[in-house]
């Protein structure tokens, strides 16, 4: 069932933007379905029952969101690939998301949170400016995705100010686990192949300093939870998800969800 | 050939696969087109991918069957126009409320509710309940039985009852 039939003409786009263009599909994409899957690893296991039922609905927010973006990404891939073989086809070193949600949390509720805070204010500025690409199937689809990513960011933000501001310990845990991501939650803003492709068509359009903007969100919500980090930008000489390097927690993870697809890779559900 | 209005009739038969109501008063059904025998609806899904999507689609194309003289039924799925709250009918908002889901009034703005967020306990709301009215009511979860429904709590008749969420 796929939603950009006839949305353009996509033919129309030259190669090297094409090119450009599924860079930053993917890489949207391929957050919201690690994270999605990381969000699914709490079914069942959550702290509270409206926890277990929020981190579901978490993972299928996200999945729906990547499945809807592989799909458009399927229409300006060169190789022609499916959706689902977007999604679960591809090599670990294909992959463009960041490390920060290929990690595992291990069930640590408070680093499931820090993820959570740190990924979803920086997946809802850049579906912001993705509502403004040139490129218009993206911006309705983005803008569409920014309304429900909004719920992510209130329950993030509720979530962390309710534990810093809750006792010495759960302020202790949630300080700790910020503390912990930090370095890897910048790495988000590791510039995507062929960034200035995409800037200067307006595909990925600059709409201020988002890096600035995240860090300001992420500060406002943990000093009214009685907590403090430290963000800086990342810095260019590492290499990260973006660019395709990635930890071994990514491989185990695609073993495990694309463990079915590989059976049948060909298989129609 | 059949008629616009015969289409519609017919849809207004079609209820979402999750909620008490039509998918016509929940204003999904953007547009419909008939070319001689053969007819088109394009539907605004509420939620992107949301999984009720199919069993609509399979629906709407059962019941369209039922018409004489149609051939092809073609459903399209669009995001624009975006689906928002704003499209469920009048009815379709009484249909809600009577079993316990209400809907964010016209250009309110859930997120003026969410900054308040910094105190504990999370927040509280004007959201009537839809069972005594009574505005002491509060958010227990923004997550509900599906994506677009959030979860609240009346403190006065002491019932959960669900909201949808504005988008």
């Amino acid at each position: 069932m796929s939603m950009f039939r006839d949305a353009v003409s996509m033919t129309a786009l030259a190669t090297v933007t094409k090119t450009a263009l599924l860079e930053l599909l993917l890489s949207v994409a391929d957050d919201k379905l690690m994270l999605g899957h990381r969000n699914s690893d709490w079914t069942g296991l959550g702290p509270i029952l409206e926890e277990d039922i929020a981190f579901s609905s978490l993972a299928q927010d996200e999945i729906a969101h990547a499945q809807a973006l592989y799909e458009l990404a399927a229409t300006v891939d060169e190789h022609q690939r499916s959706a689902d073989a977007l999604a679960f086809a591809r090599s670990p070193g294909e992959y463009r998301c960041a490390q920060i949600v290929e990690l595992q949390d291990e069930f640590n509720w408070a680093t499931a949170l820090a993820r959570q805070l740190f990924c979803d204010h920086f997946d809802h500025l850049r579906l912001g400016r993705l509502s403004e690409s040139s490129f218009t199937p993206l911006a309705q689809l983005a803008k569409r995705l920014g309304a429900e990513e909004q719920v992510h960011v209130e329950h993030s933000d509720a979530w962390v100010m309710r534990l810093g501001r809750g006792d010495a310990e759960s302020n202790a845990r949630m300080q700790a686990a910020l503390d912990a991501l930090a370095p890897q939650a910048v790495m988000l803003f590791e510039p995507v192949q062929h960034i200035d492709t995409l800037v200067r068509e307006g595909l990925y359009p600059v709409a201020g300093d988002m890096f600035e903007q995240w860090k300001q969100e992420i500060t406002s919500v943990c000093t009214a939870g009685t907590l403090h980090v430290e963000l800086a930008p990342p810095d260019p000489t590492v290499l990260g998800g973006r660019q395709g390097a990635h930890t071994s927690e990514l491989t185990e993870l695609l073993d495990e969800m694309c463990a079915v697809y590989r059976l049948e890779p060909d298989a129609k559900w | 050939m059949p008629t616009r209005d015969a289409v519609i009739e017919l849809l207004r038969e079609v209820p979402d696969p999750e909620m008490p109501i039509s998918i016509v008063d929940l204003g999904i059904v953007e547009r419909v087109e008939i070319d001689d025998t053969n007819v088109t609806v394009d539907i605004l899904p509420t939620f992107v991918g949301c999984p009720a999507l199919a069993m609509i689609q399979d629906d709407i194309i059962k019941k369209l069957r039922t018409l004489d003289d149609v051939d092809d039924i073609i459903v399209n799925f669009m995001y624009e126009p975006a689906w928002s709250v704003d499209r469920i009918s009048a009815a379709g908002r009484e249909s809600l409320r009577e079993h316990g889901v209400t809907v964010p009034q016209g250009g309110s703005d859930i997120h003026s509710m969410i900054k308040q967020t910094a105190t504990v306990p999370l927040r509280t709301s004007a959201i009537p309940c839809p069972f005594c009215e009574s505005k002491s009511t509060r958010l227990d979860s923004a997550f509900g039985p599906t994506r677009c429904r959030m979860i609240y709590y009346c403190e006065a008749c002491r019932n959960s009852f669900e909201h949808m969420k504005r988008v």
